[in-house]
């Protein structure tokens, strides 16, 4: 309680209330009674004067009877309680003075004084050339009784002001704290986290307030901050994904090109192996007689050699990346159709074909047999994949902004199927020269490896996404034709 | 125990109040002075600020402020109010009647040489500072006990 900052308004408002009331109670008594003591012996004083006064002025002729009757006047009054004259050897005192106990012999000079509560007071007169003396005694208790009511009256005042100080104090601490205890609130929920709650304190007080709008800027600018290192962050990690990617990316083009490499060394070489084969069968066929089992021979030799050398031609485009493209600027959708039109012809009837186009997607730049040979070995695995099971396949040209470059729209091709799948394990091997899950014979496995050399010619880049049991996805991006241009005006100047 | 009850009653006996029972305040004027008396109302008029005049000539007041005790009986005995009443009654008298406030002396000395040189001047003291003066003139007890 004591720590809180209502606790403290409030103990600081009453220490002050119980340090300040004794002296206001003690102060405000005192001046009561010095104001009814001064009173009563001003009164005191001015009236046994007046008297003294009159006996003085009384003349010789029946001095005892005016004397006599001056003082029964004076106890009549009912405040005096004593009256006497004396000349030292002869004392006259009114009759109807009650008995009272031993006179002191000295005079009060003030109220309250020798604990008697008489004032008793004396004063001389002349009286024919004698010096006599007229001492009277005034009763002080109901000034007394005055000054105690009157001190408890302001005792009773100075409780109501207590009560009413100590509700005021409780109600201006809560009013004084509240600001405060609003901002200690909105502070408390922005640190659980609610950082958008809004910091606004109604009050009057401009330190109040003056700490509000500092807080609010402080809580703002914290927000910002916020924002700004989830997005930094965000950002980060985006970048640290596709860093990553391409490092996959590039780790897998090293590879491929790699093993392209080797292939097409091998290639070569056995292309030189296969031209002698060639060419002797066919010296060897024209010397031998039609028709004859030697001849049958040969031409199988030769049709083998001629697939060999198809195979040969083959891994050489992949290794060597279509050296010998023509480069022409053409739509996507051109080369795509085409292929399909071919490929309508070949694909079994249980699959369907799907084709949407996005006009929006911008020209290409490269060979178009190059995008239909892509096209062709695509959609060849694809309707293999779902030759037993039909389903779908889909191809869609639209314009793509290229992951690397957001700002550079290419197009993109996407081919889909409806087939088994691709395992996940075997995703990372699948543009890999001769990977093949087919039985042998059924395919070479430089289908999907001819494609990834392809694009890569192109300047494009092949990406896939394979759920086990539902299907795969193919998606080729392909630079817009003006990137092309402007990189090659790049290359260009740096020539 | 008792010897040291003895010697503090002496020393209250030697260092205690100055004034016996039997002293008596005394209204003074000079010797030779014109005023023969004054009575109890001419005297308190004389120390409230009124004028008043013996044989056509005013007197001048001079209030004995030596002691403290002098004071109380001033006010009781002669002016016979309290010190805010005779405040209050010298204002009044000096702001709407024009008249003129008592001199205070702070010393008997000063007042017994005041009392030298204005033959006019009145003033009260103790009698024992004035009962063996043969150049001061007492006009009548005001305070005895």
């Amino acid at each position: 309680m004591i720590n809180s900052l209502r606790g403290r308004i409030l103990s600081v408002l009453l220490v002050v209330l119980a340090a300040l009331l004794p002296f206001l109670y003690l102060g405000i008594s005192r001046i009561v009674q010095d104001g009814y003591a001064e009173g009563f012996v001003n009164s005191v004083r001015t009236y046994s004067g007046l008297v003294a006064d009159e006996l003085e002025a009384s003349g010789e002729a029946n001095f005892e009877a005016r004397a006599e009757a001056l003082l029964d006047g004076a106890m009549l009054s009912g405040q005096v309680v004593f009256a006497e004259v004396t000349d030292g050897t002869r004392t006259l005192r009114s009759k109807i003075s009650p008995g009272l106990g031993p006179v002191p012999h000295s005079d009060d000079f003030e109220f309250g004084e020798h604990g008697d509560q008489t004032y008793y007071i004396t004063h001389s007169f002349k009286h024919d050339e004698r010096t006599l003396r007229v001492r009277m005694g005034f009763d002080e208790r109901p000034t007394f009784e005055r000054i105690q009511s009157a001190k408890r009256h302001v005792l009773l005042a100075i409780t109501a002001f207590l009560a009413a100080s100590i509700m005021i104090a409780i109600w201006l601490s809560a009013l004084l704290a509240r600001p405060l205890v609003s901002l200690q609130q909105a502070a408390q929920r922005i640190a659980a986290g609610q950082e958008h709650a809004t910091l606004q304190s109604q009050s009057s007080l401009q330190e109040v307030r003056e700490l509000n709008h500092h807080l609010e800027r402080m809580r703002q600018r914290l927000v910002g901050a916020n924002e700004q290192l989830r997005t930094e962050i965000r950002e980060r990690e985006a970048s640290e994904h596709r860093r990553l990617q391409l490092e996959r990316q590039l780790l897998h083009r090293e590879r491929i090109a790699s093993i392209g490499t080797l292939a097409g060394g091998m290639a070569h070489e056995f292309n030189n192996v296969m031209t002698p084969i060639l060419l002797y069968s066919q010296l060897a066929l024209e010397e031998v007689p039609p028709g004859s089992s030697l001849s049958d021979d040969l031409r199988r030799v030769i049709a083998a050699a001629h697939r060999a050398r198809n195979l040969v031609s083959r891994i050489l485009t992949f290794s060597r990346g279509m050296d010998t493209q023509q480069n022409s600027v053409f739509p996507l959708r051109a080369p795509v159709e085409e292929a399909l039109a071919l490929l309508r012809d070949i694909v079994p009837e249980n699959v369907e074909i799907i084709w949407n186009v996005d006009d929006a997607a911008p020209t290409v730049s490269g060979d178009p047999s190059v995008v239909q040979q892509i096209v062709i070995n695509l959609c060849t695995n694809a309707y293999q994949a779902m030759r037993l099971s039909g389903g779908r396949l889909t191809l869609r040209v639209s314009a793509a902004a290229l992951p690397d470059a957001p700002d550079n729209v290419g197009a993109l091709l996407e081919v889909s199927d409806t087939g088994h799948g691709i395992d996940p394990a075997l995703l990372p091997h699948i543009f890999e020269p001769f990977f093949t899950t087919r039985e042998v014979g059924e395919g070479t496995g430089l289908g999907l490896s001819v494609v990834h050399g392809l694009v890569d010619s192109l300047g494009g880049f092949i990406t896939v996404d394979s759920v086990p049991g539902e299907g795969t996805t193919f998606k080729v991006y392909f630079p817009g034709a003006a990137r092309v241009a402007t990189e090659l005006r790049s290359v260009a100047r740096g020539a | 125990m008792r010897r040291l009850l003895c010697i503090l009653l002496l020393a209250c006996g030697v260092f205690g109040p100055v004034h016996s029972a039997s002293e008596s305040v005394v209204l003074v004027v000079r010797a030779d002075s014109a005023v023969k008396d004054l009575s109890s109302v001419e005297v308190r008029k004389l120390f409230l600020g009124v004028p008043v005049l013996v044989d056509g000539k005013l007197l001048h007041a001079i209030r004995n402020r030596s002691d403290a005790r002098l004071d109380d009986i001033f006010l009781q005995q002669i002016v016979a109010m309290t010190q805010e009443a005779y405040d209050r009654q010298i204002l009044v008298g000096l702001n709407r009647q024009g008249w003129v406030r008592p001199a205070e002396v702070g010393s008997v000395a000063r007042v017994i040489e005041d009392l030298y040189v204005d033959p006019q001047a009145v003033s009260y003291m103790w009698l024992r500072d004035v009962e063996h003066n043969p150049r001061l003139k007492v006009l009548r007890t005001l305070w005895g006990e």
